[in-house]
C-alpha cells in the first residue's frame, strides 16, 4: 500500500480507540468509533483481486455501520430523556439496552456474531490480528464505563449464549482463522459475564485474551498455515513453534497452570461470591466445547509426528521470517499464573 | 412520548428495517444507512426544543460529517467490487460460509 496512505490509516487506527477511551462525552466516544471504522475498512479490503476479501470487508462495513448508527440512536434517545451527554451518569433503560445491543454488535458477541467468522476468514492474517485484538478495545471500554446502568440478566444471557455459540460453532471448522473467530466469541462471552460485577476482571480477561490471541495468530502467520491440513505438516518449518503452539492452545482453552486459566478461575470465584453458582458451573462446562477444538488442532499438529504420518502432502518451505517479540509473547501466554496477585493489585 | 420524539424514533426504526431487509442490491442498503443518519441528524438538530436551551450545538455538524465519510466509504467499496466483479453483487456474498 502507498506509504502515505498507510501512515494516515495507521495513525487513525490508533487514534480512534484512544479518543473513545479518554472521552466523557458520548458524541466523542461515537466519533472515536467512527474514526476507527473509517481507518480499518481500507485495510481489510486492500486487494479486490479475490472476491473473498471484498466480501469480508463489505460484511464488516455493514455490521459496524449499523452498530454505530444504533449506538448514536441510543445516545440521542438518552439525551432526549435525561438531557445530558455524560458517559458516567446513569442512562435510562431503553437507551442502555440499545447501547448494549450496539456495542455487542461491534464486538461480535452472540446473537450478533454472524459476521465475525466470515470476516476474519476473508482478510489477511495481520488484519485478523488487528480485528480480534485492537478493535475490541473501544467497545469493551464503553461497556465498562456504563456498567452500572446495564441489565445484569441481559448481559449474563448474552455471555452464556456467546459461550455456547463459540463452543458449538467452532466444532465443525477446519479453517484456523474461523476457529480463532469462534474462540474470540467465547472469550468475549467470559468477559461480559463478569462486566456488571467487577470490571477489573473484565480487563484482566481482556489483556490475557489479547496476549493469547496475538501469540496464536503470529504463530499461524509464521507457519503460513490457514487450514488444519497445512497445520498438520507445518512442524517441519519450525519444530519449536509447533511445541509452543500446543502450549498456547492449551492456554486459550483455560487449562491450569497456564495463563489462560487465571481469568477463568477468578471469574468463577467472583460469580460464586455473588451466589450465581449455577451460572458459574454452566460456563465452566461450556468451556469444554472450545477445549475440544483446541485440543484437536494441538493433536493433529504436534502430537501426531513421524513415523505416524498424516495423509497430507508436505509443503514448500519458504525463507523463515522472524518475529523477535514472539518468544516473549509465548512466555507471557504460558507462565503468568503464579504472579496472579500482582495483576489483582495492579488492575 | 411526544409526537416529535416519536417521529424521529419511527424514522430511524423504519430505515433500520430497510437496512436489514435488503435483497437485490447493495445500493439500497447504503441508502437506508444514509436515511438512518439523516433521522439522527434531525434528532440532534431538534434537541434544543426538548432541552429548552438556545445554545449553539456543534453536534449535528459532527454527525453529518461522519455520516458523509461513512457513506462515501461504503460507496467506494461498492464501486471497487463492481468494476472487477459482478455488478449485481449481493446474491454472490456467500463464498465464505461455514
Amino acid at each position: 500500500m502507498n506509504p502515505h496512505a498507510n501512515m494516515i490509516i495507521m495513525s487513525s487506527l490508533i487514534l480512534g480507540p484512544m479518543i473513545t477511551i479518554t472521552s466523557s462525552h458520548w458524541v466523542m466516544a461515537w466519533v472515536g468509533l467512527e474514526i476507527n471504522m473509517l481507518a480499518i475498512i481500507p485495510l481489510t479490503g486492500q486487494t479486490t483481486t479475490t472476491h473473498e476479501q471484498f466480501e469480508a470487508s463489505i460484511k464488516y462495513f455493514l455490521t459496524q455501520a449499523a452498530a454505530s448508527s444504533l449506538l448514536l440512536f441510543s445516545i440521542i434517545n438518552n439525551v432526549w430523556n435525561t438531557g445530558q451527554f455524560d458517559i458516567t451518569q446513569p442512562t435510562n433503560t431503553l437507551s442502555s439496552t440499545m447501547m448494549t445491543a450496539a456495542l455487542t454488535m461491534k464486538l461480535g458477541l452472540a446473537p450478533f456474531h454472524y459476521w465475525l467468522p466470515e470476516t476474519l476468514q476473508g482478510t489477511t492474517t495481520m488484519m485478523t490480528l488487528i480485528l480480534t485484538t485492537w478493535q475490541k478495545l473501544a467497545p469493551l471500554t464503553l461497556l465498562m464505563m456504563i456498567n452500572q446502568s446495564l441489565n445484569t440478566s441481559l448481559l449474563v444471557t448474552l455471555s452464556l449464549l456467546s459461550m455456547m455459540i463459540g463452543g458449538w460453532g467452532g466444532l465443525n471448522q477446519t479453517q484456523l482463522r474461523k476457529i480463532m473467530a469462534f474462540s474470540s466469541i467465547a472469550h468475549l462471552g467470559w468477559m461480559t459475564m463478569i462486566l456488571t460485577l467487577s470490571t477489573k476482571l473484565t480487563l484482566l480477561t481482556f489483556y490475557t485474551y489479547i496476549t493469547l490471541t496475538t501469540t496464536m495468530l503470529l504463530t499461524i502467520k509464521l507457519l503460513e498455515t490457514n487450514k488444519m491440513s497445512t497445520a498438520m505438516t507445518s512442524w517441519t518449518k519450525s519444530p519449536m513453534l509447533n511445541a509452543t503452539m500446543m502450549l498456547n492452545l492449551m492456554s486459550l482453552a483455560g487449562l491450569p497452570p497456564l495463563t489462560g486459566f487465571m481469568p477463568k478461575w477468578l471469574i468463577l470465584q467472583e460469580l460464586t461470591k455473588n451466589h450465581m453458582t449455577i451460572i458459574a458451573a454452566t460456563s465452566a462446562i461450556l468451556s469444554l466445547l472450545s477445549l475440544f477444538f483446541y485440543i484437536r488442532i494441538a493433536y493433529y499438529s504436534t502430537i501426531t509426528l513421524p513415523p505416524n504420518m498424516t495423509n497430507y502432502s508436505q509443503q514448500w518451505r519458504h525463507k523463515n521470517q522472524q518475529k523477535p517479540y514472539l518468544p516473549l509473547m509465548i512466555i507471557t501466554s504460558s507462565m503468568l499464573t503464579p504472579i496472579m496477585p500482582t495483576f489483582m493489585m495492579i488492575l | 412520548m411526544t409526537p416529535l420524539h416519536l417521529s424521529y424514533f419511527m424514522a430511524f426504526i423504519i430505515s433500520m428495517t430497510g437496512f436489514m431487509l435488503h435483497r437485490t442490491s447493495l445500493i439500497s442498503t447504503l441508502l437506508c444507512l444514509e436515511a438512518m443518519m439523516l433521522s439522527l441528524f434531525i434528532a440532534t438538530s431538534l434537541c434544543p426544543i426538548q432541552l429548552q436551551t438556545t445554545s449553539f450545538m456543534l453536534n449535528p455538524m459532527l454527525i453529518l460529517t461522519f455520516s458523509a465519510c461513512e457513506a462515501s466509504l461504503g460507496l467506494s467499496l461498492l464501486v471497487a467490487s463492481s468494476r472487477t466483479h459482478n455488478p449485481n453483487n449481493l446474491q454472490n456474498l456467500n463464498l465464505l460460509q461455514c
